[in-house]
């Protein structure tokens, strides 16, 4: 990381005294005064001796790189507040593209057929912000939503609920997205030997849940945002500090397990046959570069690709690159699979 | 010779100053000066000095242009009476159409003809009473007591004329299209450097105290503050006030302010002059898109609407990895209209939904006041041809000074002056004075040029 010139600190420290604070861990002194101002909003309303101790005391935990988002216990992610603390994955700008994205396919997959219940599977939800604004984004098309989410984390499954409840409260959500949205604690790797349910024994007791009876039920989207970061990329300087100190690497790096190739990308074999198991017409899954997405999908192509399916790597226009703010070469792609429309 | 010069300059002095405050008729003007050319009296009495400081101006009190907006006239011209009859007799026409069927479209459209139509009454009825007044005191068969009573009612009628040929004036006025929207003020430091950077974000706190004394709640929207030895210098500031009619309210702001003041950043204590751009937009909020169809900026029809096919998004984009290696907590958003080439970017949100939002909203309100603008530069070039010069004042204009050494604050439409500074800054009754000034000054000019335009519709038709 380049070094911070010695001019921008006294120029942002007499503009004000806290900026060199965050100037350690936003890099420019635009984005520190932007989040100085957003801690500001969140201490404003205290009473005034106590009110600059709390900022400061908040701007010197962000000098050390803890997130801003873990600080303030909230993250906009689309029209929601997601609650965020630590132990649980901040949700990422580029997760609220993909989430879009899907329920835009799921829209023009579904047209004209908004009286059928549409059942969504979100693996390795976290914070569950996957599976909120999904509910936002179809509840207005569709009339009836299951939307299932599944972490191995108690803590993230503990915080997912809080968000239902907060964001019903807020008025972002539908008061039946308490119903609609279920949470579930699974491992989406596990064979079920241990003592942790594995994801197949999860769905299959859900699907002995549901009424009338059936041997199994058709999932329309499934979506996941899975640790992908290699114990290299983890280490080496790729992982930005803040994150590697203050974010769950259990969410981040997943574990190595005695297999052939990549160990980075064990969750997309697991979750590819799943999809291929269940037959879900459409997957949408958030990889972290472009190398790892195009390995996503010629591992798809291995496991089963056939002529009434498709898999691609959004975005890869230009006008799609610009719009969400993805860099042409760089960053989080995701890959789109999809069974063609008859 | 110098002798001479003031002669000519006491002439000039006598001949143009109003005698017991009322304005010197043509013939006056003529007359005196044949009477005058032999005496010194003049120069003697007012000695020379006083007669360079003679208030010069006086002369525009003479302009028949002028003069409409100086006193209530009671004579409304034909052309305006023939416009307000014909929009009295559309307001019956909806009205008995409204008493079979309702309909909003017809009703909106009587309510904002109901207000000329009354006038119209009242004017008919004050007019017809003073003629019958008239009539009686012409009839000499009246008796004593009658007259009398008459010549009171008579003078009473006349008193009151004038005040109802104003309102009719007025209300023949057409509403501003975007009078009713709330709407967003722009304060951008213009030439000055430094100094205007301050005085910009010391004009954005009058505007807030201003708003907030109106009960109106202002939002900032935007600040952009440059990082320097002081942290009130701003480079852009976006204020939106959501109340209904805000932009009717502020549309006298728009344009330039200048600002003369030994700045606090000066050391020699020389005084400065810079200058604030302040731009009032109307507001399109999305709640209030459905209610107008003209104002609907969704509608393909409307003459506001903006096709998304011509505005160019881009979201902040940096390189490097992405996705769970780092954790990005702002997102900047850039709206291009790519046939307009204007641009807006928004930051201050840490939503990338609310920095769009937000984005989009001041872009619509940028393009339709230019939209808006353009229509009105054509009626006034349209006016212009018939007018030979009708004062407008468009944002690019100087339209007030804050003098700080003389504590005044001068609006220059109107040459208002207001001498407790402070108060026009702490945005108090100063700035209310002002602005409403400078308000009858518009409702004014928008009268003349009524007037103008429709007797050169007349003489074209005859």
């Amino acid at each position: 990381m380049p070094r911070i010139p010695y001019s921008l600190i006294r120029r942002a420290h007499r503009e004000n005294p806290l900026l060199p604070l965050l100037l350690r861990e936003c890099r420019t002194v635009d984005s520190a005064r932007n989040e100085l101002r957003w801690l500001y909003e969140a201490v404003r309303e205290k009473p005034s001796p106590t009110k600059w101790s709390w900022l400061i005391s908040m701007c010197r935990l962000r000098s050390r790189g803890f997130p801003l988002q873990y600080i303030l216990g909230n993250q906009p992610f689309g029209e929601l507040e997601i609650l965020c603390h630590r132990g649980v994955l901040i949700p990422r700008p580029e997760t609220e593209s993909y989430t879009y994205k899907s329920a835009q396919i799921l829209r023009q997959r579904n047209e004209g057929k908004s009286e059928r219940k549409l059942r969504v599977l979100d693996l390795c939800t976290g914070t569950g912000c996957i599976s909120l604004l999904l509910h936002t984004l179809l509840a207005p098309h569709f009339q009836r939503l299951s939307i299932t989410g599944v972490d191995i984390s108690p803590v993230a499954l503990g915080l997912a609920q809080k968000n239902i409840q907060h964001n019903v409260q807020l008025g972002h959500l539908a008061p039946h997205a308490s119903t609609d949205i279920q949470f579930h604690r699974a491992d989406v790797l596990g064979s079920g030997s241990d003592s942790l349910t594995s994801i197949q024994s999860l769905l299959q007791s859900l699907d002995r849940c549901t009424s009338p009876p059936s041997a199994s039920v058709q999932y329309d989207l499934l979506i996941s945002n899975p640790p992908y970061i290699s114990r290299a990329e983890f280490r080496n300087g790729t992982t930005a500090r803040s994150v590697r100190l203050f974010e769950p690497e259990l969410a981040l790096v997943p574990p190595t397990v005695t297999e052939t190739g990549t160990p980075e990308d064990i969750f997309y074999r697991r979750i590819l046959s799943l999809a291929l198991e269940l037959e879900t017409p459409l997957a949408v899954l958030e990889c972290g570069d472009m190398a790892q997405a195009q390995r996503v999908v010629a591992l798809y192509e291995r496991l089963g690709s056939n002529s009434h399916s498709s898999a691609e790597i959004w975005p890869t226009s230009e006008r799609d690159l610009a719009e969400y703010g993805f860099h042409e070469t760089d960053g989080s792609r995701c890959v789109i699979i999809q069974r063609l429309l008859p | 010779m110098k002798r001479q010069v003031d002669v000519v300059y006491s002439l000039y002095f006598v001949a143009f100053t109003p005698r017991n405050g009322s304005i010197p008729s043509c013939d006056t003007v003529y007359s005196i000066p044949v009477h005058s050319t032999s005496g010194l009296v003049n120069r003697n009495m007012l000695g020379f000095r006083s007669i360079c400081r003679s208030p010069r101006p006086r002369l525009w009190q003479l302009s028949p242009l002028r003069a409409v907006h100086t006193a209530p006239d009671s004579t409304v011209s034909p052309a305006l009476l023939t416009r307000a009859r014909l929009l009295a007799a559309e307001h019956s026409k909806l009205s008995d159409r409204l008493g079979e069927s309702f309909d909003a479209k017809t009703a909106k459209r009587a309510g904002e003809l109901a207000p000329i139509a009354h006038v119209l009454r009242e004017w008919v009825t004050a007019n017809e009473s003073i003629n019958e007044l008239k009539s009686l005191l012409e009839d000499p068969g009246t008796d004593a007591e009658l007259r009398s009573l008459a010549i009171e009612d008579l003078e009473s009628s006349h008193g009151i004329l004038p005040t109802i040929s104003d309102r009719l004036k007025k209300s023949l006025i057409p509403r501003h299209p975007f009078a009713n929207l709330p709407c967003l003020l722009e304060i951008r430091p213009g030439a000055g450097g430094d100094e205007a950077g301050l005085f910009a974000s010391e004009m954005l706190r009058m505007y807030m105290a201003f708003c907030s004394r109106r009960g109106l709640r202002p939002t900032i929207l935007k600040q952009d503050t440059e990082v320097g030895a002081s942290d009130d210098r701003l480079t852009e500031a976006v204020l939106e006030i959501e109340a209904d009619g805000a932009y009717d309210l502020l549309r006298t702001e728009s344009g330039v302010h200048r600002v003369q003041r030994v700045p606090a950043t000066e050391t020699k204590g020389r005084t400065h002059t810079s200058a604030v751009s302040v731009m009032v937009l109307p507001s399109f909020s999305e709640s209030s898109s459905e209610t107008d169809n003209a104002l609907n900026f969704e509608d393909p029809s409307s003459d506001y609407y903006l096709d998304p096919q011509e505005v160019r998004v881009e979201k902040m984009r940096a390189g490097g990895a992405g996705g769970q290696h780092v954790n990005k907590t702002e997102s900047a958003i850039r709206l291009t209209h790519i046939p307009t080439n204007t641009v807006v970017s928004m930051q201050d949100e840490r939503s990338q939904q609310a920095n769009r939002r937000k984005a989009w909203q001041i872009l619509r309100a940028k393009i339709a006041e230019t939209r808006q603008e353009a229509r009105e530069q054509e009626l006034v070039q349209l006016r212009r041809g018939i007018l030979g010069g009708v004062a407008k004042m468009g944002r690019g204009d100087k339209i007030r000074t804050y003098n700080f050494g003389q504590s005044r604050c001068t609006d220059h439409r109107t040459g208002i002056t207001i001498h407790n500074l402070d108060g026009v800054m702490d945005g108090g009754d100063g700035l209310d004075t002002v602005m409403e000034s400078v308000r009858i000054w518009m409702d004014n000019s928008e009268v003349e040029a009524m007037i103008a335009e429709d007797m050169a519709k007349q003489t074209n038709v005859k």
